[in-house]
């Protein structure tokens, strides 16, 4: 565990230095990149057997003592997750290695070693177990996404790229208050000790932590109504930085609340985040019917996809976090996989918008499928991986009798539809409106492209198919969430030598 | 530039590099015990590095070469001690005597301090580099006597 921990964090890290200064070489440069991040994949696959096997692990770093040195946890909730996060960024560096040669794709010199960072960041924001590593992790993914967005230096992407930065420090700044406060607090800033004595506070310090934290994490996950940053900025940036900021980024924010206040239990704030989970939804999904444009019509979705998933979190119940944790699971590939078919529409068309596009069904009907999958699953219907988690999270709302919000999930669902069908009807349907090229690209660059949205597609099927398993590794993973004994009990005893 | 100009700032730069860099080293090594380490290593370095670009005197032109050595020396480091089976990033302490100096401690933290300091430095000349400082300190050295 400690090798397969180790390698998650450090390989995508070390292929990055090596990426950078094999900057010249484009074939070893790429085929550093996809090492390194392949390693880390694979690594994370070995922990989620390992930890479905044998429990819960925990690694510390430096052997020190979880009161004074970090932790990196293996829980089920971080190996479940991890395994497709890494999946995404690996599936999105082959698409991009086909993208990037065209004038869409991003500045590959650039874009390799700072995606491996990235990468690094990820891991560590979902194994650690506390405060100030996951501020570090954030940061560490931050500063590499600061690049990715605005590298290309065009005027649009500077300037959405201002209020994704402000936005972002804002926020950065709002975590490093709110960990001052919990160690003033608590004098400790290991989650598992926090899980102790959060619950031990006074009502008010405890949900003022709760809240604070709930504003900060509620930023990086662009929730009502702090996803101003979200929607202008992820548009502009190349569709393979867009697919990995919209299938990770926001996750990793909504990752972080479903441990923290799962597991410190506030469930006080409960009530807050369903009526909030509502509004995003519905703002999300209204958003994504005025627009006219793939890209924009899917980042308003990331927006409305978030308030389902905080809708889980916000139920307090177990059922309520299973949801949300099968929803985040189901929503990371799919999210992504719709960016890179948005990217090689893109490709074909020339342009993403709705109104400039069209007939692509009968021209290339290998897009048309490869958009309709994702496309219905994130729209929630049978049999897709989008039906099983909107259900879970929908009869969980049931269950507490939550109806007012389960109302507004079920109606946000089919503004999620309407706006699908949208999309479908300008792009695949219809005649092509003006005579745009598609851009020039070689066979063996488009073949890369399609095979990695391809694999990315069999992926999310993959997670239909074994939904039953899946759902069960869920339903254990938010009970150890939400008792957090076997959280304290792994992090403070369970040394792994 | 101003700076080329006057050779006052230039000459002034010049005798500063040693004595900054030697509080860089210091920074460097006091930095296992005491207030210092890598990063405030790094920055002063840096400051050094950008006082001579905006010069025209010769500093490190390779940013991308330094960030990657630093950055792989690092995680180097931190993978090392699992040969030994220890977890990552776990520390091995020397101490020896040297004549002059007496007791010195040092540990595997070295190497990765040095490894941030690169990083660091790197950075620091990337962003000059990217704010176009390089190529604004060469266009206007002024030729020896003056053309006009």
């Amino acid at each position: 565990m400690n090798l397969l921990v180790t390698t998650t964090v450090i390989a995508p890290i070390l292929a990055a230095a090596a990426a950078l200064l094999l900057r010249a070489h484009p074939k070893s440069r790429d085929v550093v990149t996809i090492v390194g991040i392949g390693l880390a994949t694979l690594a994370s696959y070995a922990m989620l057997i390992d930890v479905n096997a044998n429990g819960s692990q925990t690694v510390r770093v430096g052997g020190w003592a979880p009161e004074l040195g970090i932790v990196l946890v293996a829980d089920l909730f971080a190996v479940l997750v991890l395994p497709i996060a890494l999946s995404i960024i690996l599936v999105v560096e082959i698409f991009a290695i086909g993208q990037r040669r065209t004038a869409w794709g991003a500045n590959p010199e650039l874009a390799g070693p700072l995606l491996g960072v990235l990468t690094g960041g990820v891991s560590l924001a979902i194994l650690t177990g506390d405060l100030f590593t996951l501020f570090v992790a954030f940061e560490l993914i931050l500063v590499s996404s600061y690049v990715l967005l605005t590298h290309q230096g065009q005027r649009d992407q500077i300037r959405s790229g201002m209020t994704y930065v402000v936005m972002n420090l804002l926020a950065s700044t709002l975590f490093l208050f709110g960990v001052a406060f919990v160690y003033a607090a608590t004098g400790t800033i290991n989650l598992a000790l926090l899980a102790e004595r959060i619950p031990e506070l006074d009502s008010g310090v405890r949900l003022g932590i709760g809240a604070w934290f709930f504003v900060v994490f509620g930023t990086k996950a662009a929730v009502f109504p702090l996803f101003s940053w979200l929607p202008d900025s992820y548009p502009t940036a190349p569709t393979t930085i867009t697919a990995v900021f919209a299938g990770l980024l926001t996750k990793i924010g909504i990752y972080s609340m479903i441990r923290f206040h799962t597991l410190t239990g506030m469930d006080e704030l409960g009530p807050i985040m369903l009526v909030i989970a509502g509004i995003t939804m519905v703002v999300g999904a209204l958003g994504a019917l005025a627009q006219s444009d793939i890209k924009r019509i899917l980042s308003f979705h990331v927006i409305s996809q978030i308030g389902y998933m905080l809708m889980g979190l916000g139920l307090f119940s177990a059922a309520g976090t299973t949801g949300a944790i099968l929803f985040l699971l189901h929503h990371m590939p799919v999210k992504t996989v719709l960016f890179l078919v948005g990217g090689l529409i893109e490709n074909h068309e020339g342009t993403s918008s709705l109104s400039r596009s069209g007939g692509l069904a009968a021209r290339k009907p290998v897009i048309a499928v490869l958009f309709a999958i994702p496309a219905l699953s994130l729209a929630g219907l049978p049999p897709f991986s989008g039906f099983v988690a909107k259900f879970a999270v929908i009869s969980a709302g049931i269950d507490e009798s939550a109806v007012a919000i389960v109302v507004v999930a079920l109606f946000a669902g089919i503004l999620t539809l309407l706006s699908m069908t949208k999309i479908w009807l300008g792009v695949f349907w219809g005649t092509d409106a003006d005579g745009l090229e598609a851009v020039p690209t070689a066979a063996n660059n488009r073949r890369l492209m399609f095979a990695a949205t391809g694999l990315a597609v069999a992926g999310t099927l993959t997670i239909s198919f074994f939904a039953g398993s899946v759902f069960d590794l869920s339903q254990r993973a938010a009970e150890e969430l939400r008792s957090s004994d076997a959280y304290i009990t792994t992090v403070t005893e369970g040394a792994q030598e | 530039m101003i700076a080329a100009h006057s050779p006052i700032v230039r000459l002034g730069i010049r005798a500063a590099s040693p004595l900054a860099i030697l509080v860089g080293v210091y920074l460097l090594f006091a930095g296992h015990n005491q207030p210092g380490g890598g990063f405030a290593a790094g920055l002063v370095f840096g400051a050094v590095a950008a006082l001579r670009t905006v010069a025209g005197l010769q500093r490190p032109i390779n940013t991308g070469a330094l960030v990657a050595a630093g950055t792989a020396l690092v995680a180097v480091v931190a993978v090392a001690p699992l040969l030994w089976g220890d977890p990552m990033l776990d520390q091995q302490i020397v101490s020896a005597e040297i004549p002059l100096l007496g007791k010195v401690k040092t540990g595997s933290a070295l190497p990765f301090d040095i490894g941030v300091t690169a990083i660091v430095v790197g950075l620091v000349l990337a962003v000059l580099d990217g704010l176009g400082a390089r190529e604004l300190a060469e266009t206007s050295v002024p030729k020896p006597g003056g053309a006009k």
